[in-house]
C-alpha cells in the first residue's frame, strides 16, 4: 500500500528538482500538488493500517519511519504554505522518498505487544516523531542557510543566491522549527518517562526491563534534547548568529538520524518492538 | 490593411534629438488624437519612453504612410523632417510583431532585460485603447506582446540580477535581511554616490537613515533631502551598533572604520548581521572587517563585478529569448492568417440570411393566417436550419491558416454562392480580398 505515496513522493522530488533548477512556477505548483497528493495518500494508508490492526502502525522502526515521513510531509507543506517558499522542497522531499522506501519494501505492520497497549504510547511516539520531523526541517533550512551565507561572504553570488529566500527568513524558519521540535521532544520524553514508571515495576517484557538512561537509544535522545536546548539558549541568550545555530541544528539532526535508523534497528535493547 | 511601425530609439538616435521628439512632452493622448485624423489609418498606438518614440498603425498603404507619419512627427514636435528622417526606422507586418515582442521582452532595451519597458508598452496600449484608437488587430497584437514579454522574463534569466551598483547593493541587502522596512541605514559621506544609494534605500522603506559627514552642514543638507537625520562625525563608531546597513562614500585616504571598531560594535549588536557597502576609493572600511562572522562587507569593485556578471548572464540568455519571441511571432501570424477567412464567413452567412428573409417574404401571403406564436416558430426554425448548415463550414474556414487555401476557398465560395455578385455582400468580399493581400505580403517577407 505504501508504494502509492512513495511513487508520488518520487514524482514530487523530480518536480521540486525541476522547479529549483529552472525556477519554473508551473513545475513548482505541480510539485506542491503532487506532494499534497502523496501526503493525503500516505495519511490514507496509515489510516487503513490503523483500521486493519486496531492501533496506530508506529510500533517498531519501520512503522515509525513511515509515520515520520508522513508528518514531515505535512510539516513541510505547512511551512511552504506559510512562507510561500518552495525552494526548500528539493532538499526535503527526496530524502523523504528514500526513507519511505524502507517501509515500502518490507510492507508489513508490526503487531503491538500488550505492554504498549496504553494511550501514553500514542502520545509518546507521535510527539517524538513530530519533534523529529521539525528537526529534519530545521536541519535542511540550516544547511541552505549555510550555503547562502557562504556565497554572500565569498561574494560569489551564484546558484543559491538566486534561488533561496533571504538569510533572515531562513534564520527565522530555522528558529521556529527548532522551538516546535524541542517542545514536542520535551513532551515526548516526559510522557515516556511517566509511562515507563507506571509499567516498569510489574513488567515481565525484557525490552521494558531494559529501558534505562543507559540504553543507547534513550541516552542519545537525551543528548539530542541537550543539544537542541543549548541551540535555543544560545540563540536567545548568548545571541548566537544564524550560521552557528544552523550548524547546530544540522549536527542535532544527524545524531537523531543515527538514533532513528542504525540504533533503532541494531543497537537498542529496549526500543525494538518489531 | 497592413501593420506598420515608424520610430526612433537609442539604437539610431542621439539623446538630444530623442529628447525633442519625446511624445510625452506634449502628451501622448494629444498626439494620438492628431494622428487619428490622418487618412488611411485605422488603429494607432504611440510608445514613447526616454529611449524610444514609436508609432504603430494599421494602414491601407505602407508606402504612403511612411512620409505621412514622418511629416506628422516633424510637425508635432516642430523639428525639421530632414533632421528626423535619417534616424527613423520602419517595419511592416511580421517585422512589426517581432519588433514589438522584442521591445516588450526587453531585448531591444539599452540594458537588456530591464523590467520597466513591459509596463510602458502596457501603458501605451491602455492610453490608445481608452481613446478608442485600437481595434481587433492591435488588441490582439499588444496583448500577445504582453504575454511574450512575460514568458521571456519568467522562462529565461534575461531579467535577473542587478545591473547597476546601487541596485546591486539593495539586492544584497534584501538577500541578507529580507524586507528592509525595520532597518536603519547609515550613510558616511554626503556625495553623489551616497545620495543615490540613500534614494534607493528610501524607496525600499527603510525605517531610518542617518547621514554623517566631516562637514556637518553637508550631512544636514543630505539628511533633509532623504528625510533622514544628521549624525555627528565623531559618533560613527558608536552608531555602528544602531544601524544595520552602512554605506561609506568619502574621499578619505585612511580607513574611517577599522576592524576593531566593528568588532566592538558586534557584541552590543548581539551578532545581528551588519551589511557594509564601501563605495570609497581608497576604501573607507578596513577590508579585514569582512572576516568578522556576521559582517558582509562589499566594496565598489565587488559590486561592479556582480553587475558585470549579471550583464554577462543576461547576455547569455538572449538567444533563448529570441527563439521564444520567434515562436510567439509565428503563433500571432498564424492567428492573423486565420482572420483572412473572416470576411468570407461573414459574406456567406449574410448571403444565407438574405435568402432566408426573401423566402419568408415570398411566403408571407401563405403565412398570414398563422398565429403570432406559430409565425415566430417558423422564423426560429428557419434560422436554426441555417445555423446548422453553416456551423461546420464556418469552423473549417476559421481554422485555415494557409493563405493559398484561404484564397481557393474564398474563390470557390464566391463563385458557388455568388458572394461578390449582384445579390451578395460586395463589401465583405472586398474586405476578404484586401485581407488576403496583406497576408500575401506578410508571408513574403520572412525574417
Amino acid at each position: 500500500m505504501t508504494s502509492v505515496p512513495l511513487a508520488l513522493y518520487v514524482a514530487a522530488s523530480a518536480a521540486y528538482g525541476t522547479y529549483f533548477a529552472r525556477r519554473s512556477d508551473t513545475a513548482g505548483r505541480f510539485a506542491t500538488l503532487v506532494l499534497v497528493g502523496g501526503a493525503l495518500a500516505h495519511t490514507f494508508v496509515i489510516g487503513m493500517q490503523t483500521m486493519q490492526v486496531g492501533h496506530l502502525p508506529v510500533v517498531g522502526t519501520t512503522g515509525a519511519i513511515s509515520a515520520f515521513v508522513c508528518l514531515l510531509a505535512l510539516a513541510y507543506l505547512y511551512t511552504e504554505t506559510m512562507t510561500d517558499e518552495r525552494a526548500m522542497g528539493v532538499f526535503i522531499v527526496p530524502p523523504m522518498a528514500l526513507l519511505l522506501a524502507i517501509p515500502a519494501l518490507t510492507n508489513t505492520v508490526a503487531a503491538r505487544p500488550p505492554v504498549l497497549d496504553s494511550p501514553w504510547f500514542a502520545v509518546h511516539v507521535l510527539s517524538l516523531l513530530f519533534a523529529y520531523a521539525s528537526f529534519a526541517l530545521a536541519c535542511v533550512i540550516g544547511i541552505t542557510y549555510v550555503l547562502l551565507f557562504k556565497e554572500l561572504k565569498a561574494k560569489h553570488l551564484g546558484f543559491f543566491y538566486s534561488r533561496l529566500p533571504s538569510l533572515r527568513v531562513l534564520d527565522v524558519m530555522n528558529g521556529r522549527a527548532i522551538t516546535v521540535g524541542w517542545l514536542f521532544l520535551t513532551v515526548g520524553l516526559a510522557v515516556g518517562a511517566i509511562w515507563l514508571l507506571q509499567v516498569q515495576a510489574g513488567a515481565v517484557d525484557p525490552r521494558v526491563q531494559a529501558m534505562s538512561l543507559f540504553d543507547p537509544k534513550i541516552s542519545i535522545v537525551i543528548l539530542m534534547w541537550v543539544v537542541y536546548s543549548f541551540a535555543l539558549y544560545a540563540r536567545r541568550s548568548i545571541g548566537w548568529s544564524g550560521r552557528r545555530t544552523a550548524v547546530l541544528s544540522a549536527v542535532g539532526f544527524t545524531v537523531m538520524l543515527l538514533n532513528f535508523v542504525p540504533m533503532g534497528y541494531f543497537v537498542t535493547r529496549s526500543h525494538n518492538f518489531y | 490593411m497592413n501593420l506598420f511601425l515608424l520610430g526612433t530609439s537609442h539604437h539610431s538616435t542621439p539623446i538630444d534629438l530623442r529628447e525633442r521628439i519625446d511624445f510625452t512632452r506634449r502628451g501622448v493622448a494629444h498626439a494620438l488624437a492628431e494622428l487619428a485624423q490622418l487618412p488611411g489609418l485605422s488603429e494607432v498606438v504611440i510608445l514613447s519612453t526616454c529611449n524610444r518614440s514609436e508609432i504603430y498603425v494599421i494602414c491601407d498603404d505602407p508606402q504612403s504612410t511612411r512620409p505621412a507619419l514622418t511629416a506628422f512627427m516633424s510637425g508635432f514636435h516642430d523639428v525639421p523632417e530632414s533632421e528626423i528622417a535619417p534616424h527613423l526606422y520602419a517595419r511592416t507586418d511580421t517585422d512589426v510583431a517581432r519588433h514589438l515582442f522584442r521591445v516588450a521582452a526587453g531585448l531591444d532595451s539599452l540594458v537588456v532585460g530591464e523590467p520597466q519597458i513591459l509596463g510602458q508598452v502596457k501603458d501605451a496600449f491602455t492610453i490608445a485603447s481608452e481613446q478608442q484608437h485600437t481595434g481587433v488587430f492591435f488588441n490582439r497584437l499588444f496583448h500577445w506582446s504582453f504575454g511574450a514579454g512575460k514568458r521571456v522574463r519568467s522562462e529565461t534569466g534575461l531579467g535577473e540580477g542587478a545591473v547597476s551598483v546601487s541596485y546591486a547593493s539593495i539586492s544584497l541587502a534584501r538577500k541578507i535581511f529580507g524586507k528592509l522596512g525595520n532597518l536603519g541605514a547609515l550613510l558616511v559621506g554626503a556625495g553623489e554616490m551616497a545620495e543615490l544609494t540613500a534614494t534607493h534605500l528610501r524607496s525600499q522603506q527603510v525605517r531610518r537613515i542617518g547621514v554623517a559627514n566631516r562637514t556637518a552642514s553637508h550631512a544636514a543638507a543630505l539628511a533633509a533631502r532623504v528625510e533622514g537625520e544628521a549624525v555627528p562625525w565623531g559618533q560613527i563608531r558608536r552608531e555602528l551598533t544602531a544601524y544595520d546597513i552602512v554605506v561609506t562614500a568619502t574621499g578619505s585616504v585612511q580607513p574611517i572604520i577599522t576592524r576593531a571598531d566593528i568588532e566592538s560594535a558586534m557584541r552590543p549588536r548581539r551578532d545581528r548581521p551588519l551589511f557594509i557597502i564601501d563605495l570609497g576609493v581608497p576604501r573607507d572600511v578596513d577590508p579585514a572587517a569582512g572576516r568578522i562572522e556576521q559582517v558582509f562587507l562589499y566594496n565598489i569593485d565587488d559590486l561592479r563585478t556582480i553587475v558585470q556578471e549579471n550583464l554577462a548572464r543576461r547576455q547569455s540568455q538572449v538567444d533563448l529569448a529570441e527563439l521564444m519571441v520567434d515562436a510567439e511571432v509565428d503563433k500571432f501570424m498564424a492567428w492573423l492568417r486565420s482572420r483572412a477567412a473572416t470576411p468570407t464567413v461573414v459574406a456567406l452567412r449574410e448571403r444565407f440570411e438574405t435568402v432566408r428573409r426573401s423566402e419568408l417574404a415570398r411566403l408571407e401571403p401563405k403565412l398570414a393566417g398563422l398565429s403570432p406564436a406559430a409565425r415566430a416558430r417558423v422564423d426560429e426554425v428557419t434560422r436554426l436550419l441555417i445555423e446548422k448548415l453553416l456551423s461546420a463550414p464556418t469552423q473549417r474556414l476559421k481554422a485555415l491558416t494557409d493563405e493559398e487555401t484561404v484564397g481557393a476557398y474564398t474563390e470557390a465560395l464566391n463563385h458557388l454562392f455568388k458572394l461578390a455578385g449582384d445579390e451578395g455582400d460586395t463589401d465583405a468580399a472586398a474586405r476578404g480580398h484586401v485581407s488576403g493581400r496583406m497576408l500575401a505580403s506578410t508571408r513574403g517577407r520572412g525574417r
